[in-house]
């Protein structure tokens, strides 16, 4: 009887471990010459579907705008840009197997796939390949720390994450802020943003009281809350995604934990999910982000951050993109510049057309440093004011004033 | 810890008080999943889709008719009894006598089916329903919360255990449920109709997880990812409880809630985890039956 409960216990395990999924069709193909092909593995099924739709919808946007404007100039003729893509299953093995298949068909540049797992997945397969990639949203430190030379990002470094509402909080709070207070989701990107967030706090003469990690995508975070509440912190600094960020806010109402200034955490408020679930609490919280329609700089293809705004809202019938549609479009965007610049669409010429990058775009600036990183472009912090989010910081982007103290203190 | 007098204790006090309801919640959940197993001898994978069902459902008449959650527990829970009952009877009934594997194998088909309707029909978002008393604590000695949403979800889990207990003991439908999970043939004899009584059991199983669920979106936040996680929290709960018991379920939840908040408080956040199955491990090493159940062929002869 005891070996059956085992038994049970163990297909159990193995049933909840079994996760299936299918790898994308085959297609694609090489460039002839009227087209420019660039291959994209995304995550069209899978736990990271909604974002790697997301990504896509910002592809799509580059390839209509690029061919509506007679296609891409190289070498005197135009081209039409094509973007195939394969579906990933949110699989960092398959992403990896899919840049071997586009490689296979001769499609040298590629666009990136979502999340910093799957891309860095991919660059490992790029760099042996010779191919060349734009990443759209894979922004962990740790991809560009291994000395890449074909992978270049277009979106700030994952250290700047939190660094920047710390900045923020320092150039723009009043009352002073004294004491911040740490928790983390403990994914490797999470733990980089931390890195990162506690180091700019201790450069800048802040105090860090606590620094708590917590399981990635938990919706209980009460044991974390309840350590840090005896060391009565200024501000609580989430590196979270959206569940425990929701997940911080309310749960320190129930547990009367009330940071005298407030709460700031990472992804979590720029998506429209987190004042939804979080109605009146969310009032206060600063986020930070990539892009918003604000965002300074502009270019040929797509204008300003708010005129690349109306044409993806005439392109989704009237919906505003999130950061993820503009990164996407901006590492399409990166690409086409340097294959005009190049005037080639040779892997090597067009590699070192995005190693000496040095453009204004509705993105902000894209340049690269050695490692690929783009480091010029800072993040933008957003607080939700009047159940929207809007620009804090930094001043060449913001459309309000901090309000501070964020939270009243709970009584 | 941080320095200050009796900061420690009041730490402590405080993970026990949210430890204690949290696992009272945890029991809400994994009481229909205990139900099902003693008495049906399926492990019901589809156990956490049923209840975010109910949070879904809760959800909808939240937006639509702004019904407050607790009170949605109602008709989440007859709503879910209704589908708890037809899949039974026209589905797992067709297999329950098959070997374990078949009917795990069917319900964690089910489950796959019914998350990835969930994401068709509300998408992969994370969600939380509103209340007025969101975030309203009562205030204990030394400044220990009593969230006032986790204290009526945890009354409603003792409240509803309470009234399973007294259904299987007490009334003719809960004896015939208890008969059949003992003697399905001598049961048959007394004309009782098993198919029937299966589809009651799995459809109170049912109900008793949209409940559940209305409770977890009321003071949590779900998505149709956490189907998997509220399983295995049944699936624990269950088991370190013990089957053939309905406080079972509710026992094991209150230790699993116990476990992970105190090991947060003792050990770095990120091991919860791994304590709560420690502690399932060793429960089952010195107690195979679970805290309360019976051994096993015992199991199946008294609620």
């Amino acid at each position: 009887m005891r070996t059956r409960m085992f038994l049970t216990v163990g297909v159990v395990a193995v049933l909840s471990a079994a996760a299936c999924g299918s790898k994308g069709e085959a297609g694609g193909g090489a460039a002839d010459n009227g087209t420019l092909v660039i291959g994209a593995s995304l995550s069209l099924t899978g736990k990271l579907a909604r974002e790697g739709i997301l990504t896509r919808e910002g592809y799509d946007v580059c390839q209509s705008v690029v061919n509506d404007k007679g296609g891409v100039p190289v070498a005197g003729s135009r081209r039409q840009l094509v973007i195939r893509y394969q579906d990933d299953t949110s699989q960092p093995d398959t992403a990896g197997q899919l840049v071997d298949q586009f490689n296979d068909k001769g499609v040298k540049l590629l666009l990136g796939p979502y999340g910093s797992a799957t891309t860095e997945a991919a660059a490992a397969v790029v760099e042996r390949n010779g191919q060349v990639m734009a990443d759209s949203s894979g922004a962990d430190d740790a991809i560009f720390a291994k000395g890449y030379r074909q992978t270049f990002a277009v979106l700030s470094p994952a250290t700047e994450y939190a660094a920047s509402m710390v900045q923020a909080i320092v150039d723009l709070a009043d009352p002073k802020v004294r004491t911040v207070a740490f928790i983390s989701a403990d994914d490797g990107f999470s733990k980089t943003v931390t890195r990162g967030g506690i180091a700019k706090a201790e450069q800048l003469g802040l105090t860090v009281v606590g620094e708590e990690y917590v399981p990635n995508g938990t919706t209980d975070v009460s044991g974390a809350l309840t350590k840090i509440k005896p060391r009565r912190p200024d501000v609580i600094i989430g590196s979270v995604h959206l569940a425990e960020g929701i997940a911080i806010v309310k749960q320190a109402k129930e547990l009367g934990v009330a940071p005298s200034g407030g709460f700031a955490e990472t992804v979590a408020p720029p998506t429209p999910d987190f004042t939804q679930a979080l109605g009146a609490t969310a009032e206060g919280v600063l986020g930070s982000t990539q892009w918003t329609p604000t965002t300074a700089g502009s270019d040929k293809w797509f204008g300003f951050a708010g005129d690349y705004a109306n044409t993806f809202a005439a392109k989704f019938n009237g919906r505003q993109p999130e950061y993820h549609g503009a990164e996407a479009t901006a590492a399409c965007l990166a690409l086409v510049l340097a294959v005009e610049k190049a005037g080639s669409t040779d892997p090597v010429k067009v590699r070192g057309a995005l190693a000496g990058l040095d453009e204004q775009t509705f993105f902000g600036p894209l340049k690269f440093d050695s490692s690929g990183q783009n480091r010029t472009k800072a993040m933008q912090v957003v607080q939700i004011q009047g159940g929207k989010p809007v620009c804090v910081w930094p001043a060449n982007a913001s459309e309000a004033a901090l309000r501070w103290p964020a939270t009243k203190a709970a009584a | 810890m941080a320095g200050d007098e009796g900061g420690g204790v009041n730490q402590l006090a405080q993970a026990t008080v949210y430890g204690l309801l949290q696992g009272c919640l945890f029991g809400l959940v994994a009481v229909g999943f205990s139900l099902v197993w003693g008495v049906l001898n399926v492990v019901n994978l589809a156990h956490g889709a049923f209840v975010l069902g109910g949070a879904y459902l809760a959800w909808e008449l939240h937006d639509a008719f702004g019904l407050d959650p607790f009170v949605s527990m109602l008709p989440a829970a007859v709503v879910l009894f209704g589908l708890g009952y037809a899949i039974q009877r026209w589905l797992v009934n067709l297999v329950v006598n098959a070997p374990i594997f078949i009917t795990l194998l069917l319900t964690f088909g089910l489950q796959l089916l019914a998350v990835n309707t969930l994401i068709l029909l509300f998408t992969a978002n994370y969600r939380s329903i509103p209340t007025g008393y969101t975030g309203i604590s009562l205030v204990l000695a030394g400044d220990v919360r009593v969230p006032l949403g986790r204290l009526i979800a945890a009354a409603l889990a003792i409240g509803l255990t309470a009234a399973l207990v007294y259904l299987t003991r007490r009334t003719r439908t809960g004896l015939a449920i208890l008969a059949t999970g003992m003697d399905r043939g001598a049961a048959r004899l007394m004309s009782i109709k098993a198919a029937h009584v299966y589809a009651l059991t799995f459809g109170l199983a049912a109900a008793l997880a949209g409940a559940a669920g209305a409770a977890v979106g009321a003071v949590g936040t779900f998505s149709p990812a956490d189907a998997g996680r509220l399983t295995l929290f049944s699936f624990v709960a269950a088991v370190l409880g013990g089957l053939g018991n309905m406080w079972g379920a509710l026992l094991g939840g209150l230790v699993l809630g116990l476990v992970e908040s105190w090991g947060g408080q003792l050990l770095p956040g990120t091991l919860v985890n791994a304590v709560a199955f420690a502690a399932l491990v060793i429960v089952l090493a010195i107690r195979p039956q679970g805290l309360a159940g019976r051994a096993f062929y015992a199991s199946r002869l008294e609620a």
